[in-house]
């Protein structure tokens, strides 16, 4: 039997961003590979190991773009979404990639150059012992001037065939997408900040703002163009099949925003109100920023340069959807910001916290429940679980 | 003299163009200034107020780092004299961020602006033992022990070094100061750090209070 229109996860979801009533607030989370190791270690049954969309595939193209722990699906199983569930199939990457490459080793660590170009080293794999898994140490970057951007940039051709699956075939994609309804369908884009960061890192990009402004420029300048004319196809296809844009930009720390708004305002705003245009054009509104820290100095910006959601709003760093609320009303939708260092306490630590926040985003809606960041290691599958079987019965819309 | 250290001071505190920093030094240098009084009145004082300024959120990393990048620039036309009148440092503070953790972004904007605070600094650093802790707390005798973590996964770590200074005796003798994203004032409470800092400005603050 079909379901009533509006309570599919889809549907829930495009409501919930779009300030509609819902059945239920919706609720994604997005797990550390780290942490569901652990989770097995624990206990997780293998029999419950499901093996579903996850590979979901057109012709044998594998549609999500994000490194799985393959046969395993955290989301279905613990019956939570994932922003990432139904990908847009598009390359925005660096074309060809660099090759990874391991170029030294000691008992301890491992040097790479990776896909970006970027050199770094992490831990190797010894689980139960250290953290390996999250960022690596980045030790160069593969733009550093005029020079190395101007080599980096012919890697960045939007129109090189290789940026669209080999079988891409509107019809096929239209139908898949139709018939996919377990989330939402979502186009993932690299933001100004976080683009130059990733290029530069965040010290040297930050300081080319001031040492270097004709560089940032040409490099924003060029990410703009980039950005529209590889996603074209995609985006005049879909259109507003296209549920959601999650822009990702990791542009703050605990203290505020890592570039000043006057340097927001100088530098990347007018770029980023191209691309929103370009987007809302084509019937697309939901644009969710992915940023930890403390964003609040600079959000008028984000949304005057047309983003309409944000996520993770961590606690840590002095984020309250209770305030933002306040403060933007339906401008923005709101994600996450449920404590994880409450959360992972369990009991009344953990009905505390979601229980300060929920009743609040239940009335006002535009609210998609979730932790203030992926789920990390601290959690033990037992917590998980408690805090899994506690959520799903608040989230409840009577 | 005045007029011109106060020259230096504001082109750092308003971080204007790099090359009239420049212009004003080797001017002050020309004038045979004390080296002393460039550092202390001109910019000292105006990386002090680049500081503040961060901290009333005028200004922000990006700003942060291009006042402390300015200052690098300075230090190095004042490097003749520095080397010529050996002026001594500030304090001494040794800096690492702790075993199993490599994150180093946060520990390297703090060590820049230590550093153009007139601290000499002694980066151990990532991933650093508490026995490389311990040992060059030992060797240094540092003013303030610097411990970075990120992860909440790598903070027990921060106490495991607190104990080891205590085993060797010079718990009394150094002040620790603890930062990085993972780390609260209630966890430097807990461990018996002397200070959390919140953020690189805030770090140099505790380290000049200990250091007057």
């Amino acid at each position: 039997m079909k379901e009533p229109e509006g309570t599919t996860p889809r549907e829930r979801m495009k409501n919930a961003m779009n300030f509609r009533k819902v059945d239920a607030v919706p609720w994604c989370e997005s797990f550390y590979e780290e942490t569901l190791i652990k989770f097995f270690s624990e206990g997780l049954p293998a029999h419950k190991i499901i093996d579903v969309e996850w590979a979901m595939s057109l012709d044998g193209h594998l549609l999500a773009n994000w490194p799985k722990f393959m046969g395993f699906d955290p989301n279905s199983y613990f019956e939570c979404l994932n922003y990432m569930g139904c990908p847009v199939p598009v390359d925005i990457g660096p074309i060809p990639r660099f090759k990874q490459l391991k170029i030294r080793e000691d008992a301890k660590y491992e040097e790479y150059i990776m896909e970006t170009g970027a050199r770094s080293r992490r831990f190797k794999k010894e689980l139960g012992k250290i953290t390996w898994y999250t960022m690596p140490q980045f030790l160069e970057f593969p733009v550093r001037d005029k020079k190395s951007w101007e080599r980096y940039k012919k890697r960045l051709n939007p129109k090189d065939p290789r940026r669209y699956p080999k079988d891409w075939e509107k019809e096929g994609y239209l139908r898949l997408f139709d018939e996919y309804q377990n989330g939402p369908t979502t186009l993932t884009i690299t933001g100004f900040y976080g683009f130059g960061a990733e290029l530069m890192g965040i010290p040297n990009f930050n300081l080319a703002f001031y040492r270097d402004p004709e560089l940032i420029e040409d490099m924003v300048s060029h990410w703009e163009y980039f950005t529209i004319e590889s996603l074209r196809e995609a985006v005049e296809t879909f259109k507003d099949r296209i549920d959601l844009v999650f822009w990702w930009e990791d542009m703050a720390e605990k203290h505020g925003p890592n570039i000043s708004p006057k340097l927001y305002k100088e530098f990347l705003l007018p770029h980023c109100k191209r691309v929103t245009k370009f987007l809302s054009k084509n019937k697309i509104h939901r644009i969710m920023m992915d940023s930890d820290g403390n964003t609040q100095p600079i959000l008028d910006l984000v949304i005057e340069a047309g983003i309409t959601g944000h996520w993770p709003l961590e606690v840590n760093s002095g984020m309250d959807v209770r305030t933002l609320r306040k403060r933007y009303g339906k401008k923005l939708f709101l994600a996450g910001n449920l404590d994880k260092r409450e959360i992972v306490k369990g009991g009344e630590a953990m009905r505390k916290e979601i229980d300060s926040k929920l009743p609040l985003m239940k009335e006002t809606g535009g609210y998609i429940a979730g932790l203030d960041h992926l789920v990390h290691v601290e959690f033990t599958l037992e917590r998980f679980k408690e805090y899994a079987d506690c959520l799903k019965e608040k989230l409840v819309i009577q | 003299m005045e007029d011109l250290l106060d020259k230096i001071a504001y082109a750092l505190a308003n971080l204007e163009d790099s090359s009239s920093l420049k212009k004003f030094i080797n001017q002050a240098v020309k004038k045979k200034l004390p080296t002393l009084e460039i550092l202390e009145k001109g910019l000292r004082k105006g990386l002090s107020e680049v500081g503040r300024r961060y901290e009333a959120g005028e200004y922000f990393l990006s700003e942060l780092l291009f006042g402390a990048s300015m200052m690098e620039e300075a230090m190095k036309i004042l490097a003749p004299q520095l080397r010529a009148e050996k002026l001594e440092k500030k304090g001494q503070i040794v800096l690492g961020t702790v075993r199993g953790d490599i994150h180093d972004i946060g520990k390297n904007i703090f060590k820049m602006f230590a550093e153009g605070a007139g601290f000499e600094v002694y980066d151990l650093g990532v991933d650093v033992d508490p026995e490389n802790f311990v040992r060059t707390a030992i060797e240094k005798n540092p003013d303030a022990l610097g411990l970075s973590a990120l992860l909440t996964t790598t903070t027990p770590e921060m106490r495991i070094v607190i104990e080891e200074l205590e085993k060797a005796g010079i718990r009394d003798r150094v002040k620790v100061l603890l930062g990085g994203n993972a780390v609260t004032n209630q966890f430097g409470e807990e461990i018996g750090a002397d200070a959390v800092a919140l953020d690189a400005v805030q770090g140099v603050d505790f380290c000049k209070e200990w250091t007057k």
